[in-house]
């Protein structure tokens, strides 16, 4: 028997063990229904402690349906990809009360876009990493989790439509005194965390320039994930957490009754001195799928549904007037 | 004469005389009673740190160490582990046994073998396996470079469980290997000489002399080794699995107030496997220590009795 | 007299060191041959050649007529599979200096592995043949001792009893009692003499020149990888021809 027909064997043996621990990352049955009229009744906002739930009912367009490529429309299901393991990031993109199911506004748009399409919302949850790359392979038909349009991601095979901007803010420990003036002078001497690969990053890299050119000091820190970050705000070893501004709300609120409290210390736009950064919704490159998604999202920008989603979340702020297919990303990076 | 001068032995052959029924009495340390009585001390302050300093939140702590999402996690990283060190124990006796053949090319493709899984970070490893479909869309059974019989589709054959189990063995594989490799030589020449000489066949030799005896020098290594690969689990939510820290680390991204508890979740747990894997240790090593010692020490539980017994507590 | 062991044109050699060089040798059936000579002249690689575990560069080895560890093909000499290799060798007992006995196995373990595996006798009757064997070198109360229970002497003794247990035609000894206690070398050499005197053929590389004397045929003198002078142990050791055996044995005193 030749090697290579003896691996798949022992796979096969893998395989029958691997059921057992088959993982459960499919959606919630409670968060889409179909009613009477077969329309899909989308329950936005459930699952959470901190949000009260809102029942959207959602007709399908037959006119954007017939923009589906045919796999999808024969498939009957459209893969919504997140990218929130091991770390969600509440309120956007997070596991829910219920300890499985992925949740936040992020995953609500991707199954109310299914709605409109006629199709069966399928939530998959992977890693970060993972999501791209599931994304690229066409495992997934559409991510939806936050991701900044980027010109290096256009270039890597994405195509992208447009749903939200993102606003920033600054959370520090609630006795700190500490408040943004809307100045960067008013980081002269802290350690701010920021998240690597973000605008906010490029933002702060930019203020900590302009400081040492007036031979003050900003120290950046990147940690590895989200937990680490606030372990290291409450620790004192970092001032100031440089962050999207839903997350620090969300963060305040639920560290309230906790031994470390903490608290939004101001907002800054998430324009930053260039351009406006935007969240998309990402599909593989050429797959067909990024038209139908974004005439999806205006769709249901202009019936309400989006505000309303936003709005359960508290995110209103952050609404765009319009999806648009791979707009202006933010620039490869050229500092 | 005898009255003018006694001979000045005298009093010390009495002396000698009387000492030499006489109990001698060990040398008293006083400092190790202090010593130990600081250690109790310290420790004492650091437990009574831990249970009171309400960082920990032993509430939440409470709430979270049963929870179901908690036990699938515990579960999976159970699986992992164990699979992992099955598979990853096969492959490296069979990549060390390659690597002392005589035949150069096995050396060589050991050699290689270990050199590149050493080489490869795991995440790195992982990811690549768990993206292979992005590479290769099918794989097939058949001669090699020849025709195929069976074609499988990448994705229906490599679940990400599948992917985790084999990043993790190929990974353990080459750790594994190098430490049965080492047991292996740390057994003496002779033995292999002695075998050969009473005529026993080659796999004899191996099965019979040689290896049990490097697996007493392999026990205490590939322990410490299975307990790198019980904790190295978790990096496996990089295939999307969640096993036991990947569940903490999501629970608490969620529940960003209780950080801290949800941590010493997935550490007490840990520590209570690392504890059951000492144990399991301990006593392998003296089934495998047989010969090796002159006398096969006792076990915690015979010596907890022959205490008592000599306490006049039990018989 | 027949030759229980014939060598003819043995060479060996470690890169540019010649261990054996043209070593002609027969052993009678029913001798002890004891080989003498000093460290590194290539006795106990001459030993190790007549079981194979050396093989040879150039020359053969024949124990009762058969070829050792390779066979005649076209004019040449082929080294036999590893498996023939072994079934020879479970004929020619061989006891080491170091005894290597296998440690995590019992005495009775010890002895009755290779008969039950190589010979597939029944493990009752092998069982049998080990306690005789164990009583013979004075060891019956031993057989569930490990060997690191043991001292050096019964060790050897095991070892010797090991040996036995394939009803060898023809046992080799390397120094063994080289690793002995002084006081314990008399046990080891009472089971040799009990051997010899019941007609094994024996070889044995030995610094015992009083034991060559009194228990051996012939005696062999080794040196340089050449055999140097053979012949009855009266002659080799008590009047020798040759300036180097006297110069060798000079030193021994």
């Amino acid at each position: 028997m030749p090697l290579s027909a003896r691996i798949p064997a022992a796979l096969a043996a893998l395989t029958v063990t691997a059921t057992l621990a088959a993982c459960g990352s499919g959606d919630a049955p409670a968060a889409t229904a179909v009613d009477a009229n077969g329309n899909q009744v989308v329950t936005v906002a459930a699952n959470t402690d901190f949000t009260t739930p809102v029942q959207l009912t959602v007709a399908k367009v037959d006119a954007i349906r017939a923009k589906l490529p045919k796999a999808v429309l024969d498939r009957g299901t459209l893969v919504i990809g997140g990218g929130a393991i091991p770390n969600g990031s509440p309120p956007l993109n997070f596991i829910g009360t219920d300890q499985k199911t992925l949740t936040g506004v992020e995953s609500d748009l991707g199954r109310l876009v299914a709605a409109v399409l006629g199709l069966t919302p399928d939530v998959q949850n992977a890693s970060w990493q993972n999501m791209f790359v599931r994304t690229k392979s066409g495992e997934f038909d559409v991510s939806f989790s936050n991701i900044t349009v980027t010109e290096e991601r256009k270039q890597q095979g994405f195509d992208f439509a447009s749903y939200r901007e993102d606003n920033l803010g600054f959370e520090v420990n609630k006795d700190s005194t500490w408040n943004f003036d809307g100045n960067y002078g008013s980081f002269a001497g802290k350690t701010v965390a920021v998240d690597t690969g973000t605008n906010q990053e490029k933002i702060l890299v930019e203020w900590r320039t302009k400081l040492q050119a007036e031979g003050k000091t900003l120290e950046i820190r990147n940690f590895a994930d989200r937990n680490a970050t606030y372990l290291a705000l409450a620790s004192g070893r970092v001032d100031i957490y440089f962050a999207p501004n839903p997350s620090i709300a969300h963060h305040a609120k639920k560290t309230e009754s906790t031994p470390h409290p903490s608290r939004s210390a101001g907002s800054f736009s998430g324009a930053g001195t260039t351009l406006q950064g935007l969240i998309a919704a990402t599909t593989k490159k050429d797959s067909g799928l990024v038209q139908p998604v974004a005439d999806a999202l205006n769709h249901l920008i202009e019936n309400g549904q989006y505000a309303k989603v936003l709005a359960a979340y508290g995110l209103s702020d952050e609404a765009v007037t319009r999806a648009e297919v791979n707009p202006p990303g933010l620039p490869i990076n050229n500092s | 004469m005898t009255s003018l001068s006694p001979p000045p032995t005298r009093p010390a052959e009495d002396l000698l005389g009387r000492l030499k029924s006489t109990k001698v009495v060990p040398l008293r340390h006083p400092w190790r009673w202090v010593a130990g009585a600081v250690a109790l001390v310290l420790l004492a302050q650091a437990a009574h740190a831990l249970i009171t300093n309400d960082a920990f939140q032993w509430d939440a702590f409470g709430y979270w160490f049963f929870r179901p999402v908690v036990m699938d996690g515990l579960l999976l990283t159970l699986e992992l582990t164990g699979l992992g060190a099955v598979f990853g124990l096969i492959g490296g006796v069979a990549l060390a046994l390659m690597r002392l053949s005589r035949n150069p090319v096995l050396r060589a493709v050991s050699w290689g073998y270990v050199w590149v899984f050493r080489s490869i970070p795991l995440i790195v490893l992982l990811l690549f396996l768990a993206n292979v479909t992005a590479l290769y869309s099918t794989l097939s059974l058949g001669i090699p470079f020849g025709p195929s019989f069976v074609e499988f589709r990448a994705n229906d054959l490599l679940s990400f469980f599948v992917v985790a189990v084999l990043g993790l063995s190929l990974h353990e594989a080459a750790y594994a290997a190098e430490i049965v490799r080492a047991g292996i030589i740390s057994v003496d020449q002779g033995q292999l000489e002695a075998a050969s000489a009473l005529g026993l066949p080659k796999t004899r030799q191996y099965r019979r002399i040689i290896l049990p005896q490097a697996t007493r020098a392999i026990i205490p290594n590939y322990a410490n080794q299975l307990i790198n690969l019980l904790k190295g689990t978790s990096v496996v939510y990089i295939t999307s699995l969640l096993e036991l820290f990947g569940v903490v680390q999501t629970q608490a991204s969620t529940n960003s107030g209780q950080i801290i508890p949800l941590l010493m979740v997935g550490t007490v747990w840990y520590v209570i496997l690392t504890s059951l894997l000492s144990v399991a240790q301990y006593y392998l090593e003296r089934h495998f220590s047989r010969g090796a010692l002159r006398t096969v020490p006792a076990t915690p539980a015979q010596r907890f009795r022959a205490r008592m017994r000599s306490l006049g507590v039990a018989r | 007299m027949t030759a229980a062991v014939t060598v003819r044109g043995a060479v060996k050699s470690y890169g540019a060191n010649r261990v054996l060089d043209e070593v002609d040798f027969t052993a009678a059936a029913g001798e002890v041959t004891a080989i003498i000579g000093p460290s590194g002249s290539g006795k106990s690689t001459l030993l190790r050649a007549i079981n194979h575990l050396e093989p040879l560069d150039s020359g053969f080895v024949a124990v009762h007529g058969e070829l050792i560890g390779v066979r005649a093909h076209r004019g040449r000499l082929r080294e036999l599979s590893e498996r023939a290799i072994l079934r020879q060798r479970s004929r020619i007992g061989f006891v080491f200096q170091n005894f290597n006995l296998f440690p995590h196995l019992s005495v009775l373990e010890n002895v009755i592995e290779a008969p039950v595996v190589t010979r597939g006798v029944a493990k009752a009757e092998a069982v049998e043949r080990a306690r005789e064997l164990l009583a013979k070198v004075g060891l019956a109360d031993k057989e569930t001792a490990y060997p690191r229970q043991l001292s050096g002497g019964q060790q050897q003794r095991v070892a010797i009893a090991r040996a036995l247990a394939l009803r060898p035609r023809l046992l080799l000894f390397d120094e063994p009692t080289s690793a002995l206690d002084p006081e314990l070398v008399g046990d080891v050499l009472a089971v040799l003499r009990d051997l010899a005197a019941s007609g094994t053929t024996m070889i044995v590389v030995t610094h015992e020149i009083g034991f060559a004397r009194d228990v051996a045929d012939r005696v062999v003198f080794l040196d340089a990888g050449r055999i140097v002078e053979q012949g009855p142990p009266d002659q080799v050791l008590l009047a020798p021809r040759e300036d180097r055996t006297r110069e060798f044995l000079g030193k021994l005193r």
